[in-house]
């Protein structure tokens, strides 16, 4: 395969490109749409960016004078003119940056561009009231940085715009870890992926790939990120988002910046950007007519839109659901520990009901998660021998088929979540998840409340003891002797794996050296060590 | 005349299952940065592997030019006069529409078919097996094209992953990302579902994950048309699979293979994957 070296571009490339870039984000805007959960979900961020990218297109083909900074500047002039939501909006601030930064140019090399994505970062930044990373910004932000350090080493256009995408792209991949809402969703944002598109479409136009490009579809980056617990929570949420409120006045000596501080306490995702002769305003607000009575002192309001953003939400939803991946079974956890419950989450669980040894869930708790979970066939684990019992008594409460898969120890709770077969039924996952709890063995390690004798057994108060399947087995001194003890007496030789949850009062260290005594004794064994936050038992310990 | 048959690189047939069942191959590219090469042609599958887990560049992969296809009808085309041509998965890569452009290039002096497999792998390559048999024995086109799209159901493409960190890296994850993420060291189980990855479940360690292969392949035993094992990195760990088949299933005869370049992009190190092809009902 040839690579191109690319020096510079002109402007009418430059056109071509921006054409080549939208046809490419065309592709992937329902994808983008599906993706949209901030700042309000209601599923048009693909479409926004994609109509505010045509309306620049058609401007940029109207320019007569051709140089790259016309085109950049007519770009810019098209974005403006039609940016759509919130994205589009700072979208069209990234152009107008770009155009400033492109000014006065004829041709643009790798180093030009890298200084023109750096302005339109920060022209991106300076439309908001109150900037949020983890969105499109820290993804402009994070090309802008790629371009100019690759510009250093070398100008070369084709590199500078790779290392932009390649710094947007994992930019993208990160942004659930800054913007908790992402997170919660299982997605990346939506605005950083649409821009990163339009990047990486512009970079296969220089690559000479507009070609192939018929025939293929943008990537989705995934988030690496695990899918939602707590479903539930998000769907009975019921806070109106109001009107999603946007226009474009014109004028004379418009003044965006006072615009803006006068909207700030408006409503939300406020932006205004634009000139002395032509601003755009982007706001959510629950009475647009306010907003509207304002612009219209200070000149002539066009493309006026207002959209019900709670109707919006609704069809997102149900587009969502659409989405959704086809498994119609559900499980709930009993979990006691802020680290188990996130392992419980990460395996798939679809809620976790605090509670174990020391806090027994009440029936209406377990039953409120299992109506909450959206699946008319749910699995239980209790996870605990005292919660089996009240668990078991749920399913008189609802029309929701449930079975009590009775795991009585956080291992066996672990195995039978691991074991779920996404493609069998209801029963068999019960009968497979059934078998597997039983393979477990768990051991518990805690302190005894009092003293006493039992089967020869003596036990002062306050000592480690430690249970084997929940039934108590030996004591010592230390917890790292009990375990010991207890592991001699199971037949660990045809087992592979240890896995020691530590509770709240240990450490990471401490728990690390009774993993590091277990390999130097045991050395077939693969142990690993995970933060389970649990009160109660020092350390649970499951060996398979 | 014979009907031909085109598949493309991500059948995973070696060369050797190629020439020996007469099916053209079209590759795919994998790329290192800016070095490309034709999958399993101008790159060796070990080559490649040792790449993937000691360089430093993250490979990324693209489908065959319509062109690439166009040239290989042109060339069965003067031996033939009926051309079958079976891709991967249209939802994974555009391989398919690749291979549909091509038709256009070309003139109308042969008959060209073109089916999506909706799978990948072994999946795929013993679909093309299995049809190059029947082609061999005389069935025309059409009759092909019916068998190759009954066959989509029958082929169960089953996969252990060491990890899936491959797969996300490369936006191929589909309904699998239900797997990711876990805070436990899992290894996944996946199969090809409506043309995406779908997740199967998860176990703990190598050796459960073979024996969850193992127990697939025995609970087909009785309906299997053709088997397949293949393997990115772990040949030992797949022959030892391969050698309990052989155990189970006697006269059947067991297809080794390797998992090629741009499809190991995104199954990485460590991930064994078994295929049965479940005879048709009679």
């Amino acid at each position: 395969m040839k690579v191109k070296v690319v020096e510079t571009v002109t402007g009418q490339e430059l056109r071509d490109m921006l054409a080549t870039a939208t046809s490419w984000l065309e592709k992937s805007a329902p994808d983008i749409d599906a993706l949209n959960v901030f700042p309000v979900p209601d599923g048009d961020t693909g479409t926004n960016m994609l109509l505010t990218m045509r309306s620049s297109v058609e401007e940029a083909f109207q320019s007569t004078d051709t140089s790259v900074g016309a085109v950049a500047q007519a770009i810019a002039q098209g974005a403006l003119m039609g940016a759509r939501g919130n994205s589009g909006v700072i979208l069209s601030q990234i152009w107008r940056g770009l155009a400033q930064g492109l000014k006065g140019k004829k041709t643009i090399t790798g180093k030009d561009f890298a200084e023109a994505l750096r302005q339109a970062s920060k022209m991106a930044y300076r439309g908001i009231s109150n900037p949020v990373e983890g969105t499109i910004l820290t993804v402009v932000k994070a090309a802008a940085a790629g371009a100019e350090e690759q510009a250093e080493r070398d100008s070369d256009l084709v590199g500078v715009l790779e290392a932009a995408v390649n710094a947007a792209g994992e930019a993208v991949a990160d942004t659930p870890m800054l913007l908790p809402v992402l997170k919660e969703a299982g997605v990346v944002d939506a605005g950083g992926q649409g821009l990163y598109v339009v990047l990486d479409g512009a970079l296969r136009y220089l690559r000479g790939e507009s070609e192939q490009m018929q025939f293929r579809k943008p990537q989705i980056i995934t988030s690496s990120v695990a899918q939602p617990a707590r479903l539930s929570v998000q769907t009975v949420d019921e806070i109106p988002y109001g009107y999603c409120t946007e226009f474009l006045l014109m004028g004379k000596g418009l003044n965006p910046d006072a615009m803006r501080t006068r909207l700030q306490r408006k409503g939300q995702s406020l932006i205004v950007v634009g000139d002395e002769d032509t601003v755009r305003v982007h706001v959510h607000t629950l009475d647009p007519g306010n907003v509207i009575r304002y612009a219209t002192t200070l000149g002539t309001m066009h493309q006026v839109s207002i959209r019900n953003m709670d109707e919006q939400h609704q069809d997102f939803l149900a587009m969502q659901r659409q989405r959704m991946p086809a498994t119609d079974v559900a499980t709930v956890a009993v979990v006691a520990g802020d680290g188990l419950a996130e392992v419980f989450a990460s395996l798939g669980a679809s809620a976790i009901v605090s509670g174990g040894q020391t806090m027994n869930p009440s029936i209406k708790e377990i039953l409120q998660a299992v109506k909450s979970v959206p699946s008319d066939k749910v699995i239980v684990l209790p996870n605990n021998k005292n919660v089996v019992l009240t668990a078991q008594q749920v399913q008189a409460l609802t029309d929701k088929k449930i079975e009590v898969v009775p795991t009585q120890t956080i291992p066996q709770g672990v195995a039978a979540l691991l074991t779920y077969d996404y493609e069998a039924d209801f029963e068999t996952n019960v009968k497979l998840m059934a078998e597997a709890m039983a393979k477990i063995k768990t051991i518990e390690i805690t302190y005894s409340a009092r003293s006493w004798a039992l089967n020869g057994l003596r036990v002062k108060k306050k000592q480690p003891i430690g249970l084997l399947d929940g039934e108590l087995l030996t004591a010592g001194n230390e917890p790292e002797d009990v375990v010991h003890k207890i592991l001699a007496k199971v037949h660990v030789r045809r087992s592979e794996i240890v896995t020691i949850y530590y509770g709240e009062d240990i450490q990471a260290a401490e728990a690390e050296a009774m993993a590091e005594s277990i390999r130097q004794k045991y050395s077939q064994l693969q142990v690993e060590v995970v933060r389970g936050g649990q009160p109660y038992y020092t350390y649970i310990i499951s060996i398979e | 005349m014979t009907v031909r048959i085109i598949t493309d690189s991500l059948s995973d047939l070696t060369k050797d299952l190629a020439d020996e069942f007469g099916v053209t191959v079209v590759p795919l590219t994998v790329l290192f940065g800016h070095e490309a090469y034709l999958d399993r042609v101008t790159i060796t599958t070990e080559q490649f592997y040792d790449r993937l887990i000691h360089g430093d560049i993250w490979p990324t992969t693209t489908q065959p030019t319509p062109q690439a296809f166009a040239e290989a009808y042109e060339k069965l085309g003067q031996e033939t006069d009926e051309i079958l041509v079976v891709t991967l998965s249209s939802r994974m890569s555009g391989t398919y529409q690749s291979a549909v452009g091509a038709k256009a290039m070309v003139g109308k002096k042969y008959k060209v078919e073109i089916i999506d497999s909706t799978t990948v792998g072994m999946g795929l390559g013993l679909i093309v097996i299995s049809a190059a048999k029947a082609a061999k024995k005389g069935a025309k086109l059409a009759e092909l094209a019916e068998m190759v799209k009954s066959a989509r159901s029958r082929a169960h493409f089953i996969a252990y992953f060491d990890t899936l960190k491959y797969l996300a890296k490369g936006g191929r994850a589909g309904r699998a990302q239900a797997l990711l993420g876990s805070l436990l060291s899992v290894k996944p189980i996946l199969t090809v579902r409506e043309g995406e990855m779908a997740p199967l479940t998860r176990v703990r360690s190598l050796r459960a994950g073979m024996e969850y292969l193992y127990n697939f392949v025995a609970s087909c035993s009785g309906r299997i048309e053709e088997l397949a094992v293949e393997h990115t990195t772990t040949a030992e760990e797949a022959d030892k699979l391969a050698a309990q088949f052989a155990e189970l299933l006697p006269n059947q005869r067991i297809f080794r293979s390797t998992v090629s370049p741009v499809l190991g992009t995104y199954g990485g190190p460590g991930a064994t994957a078994v295929t049965v092809l479940e005879a048709a009902p009679k």
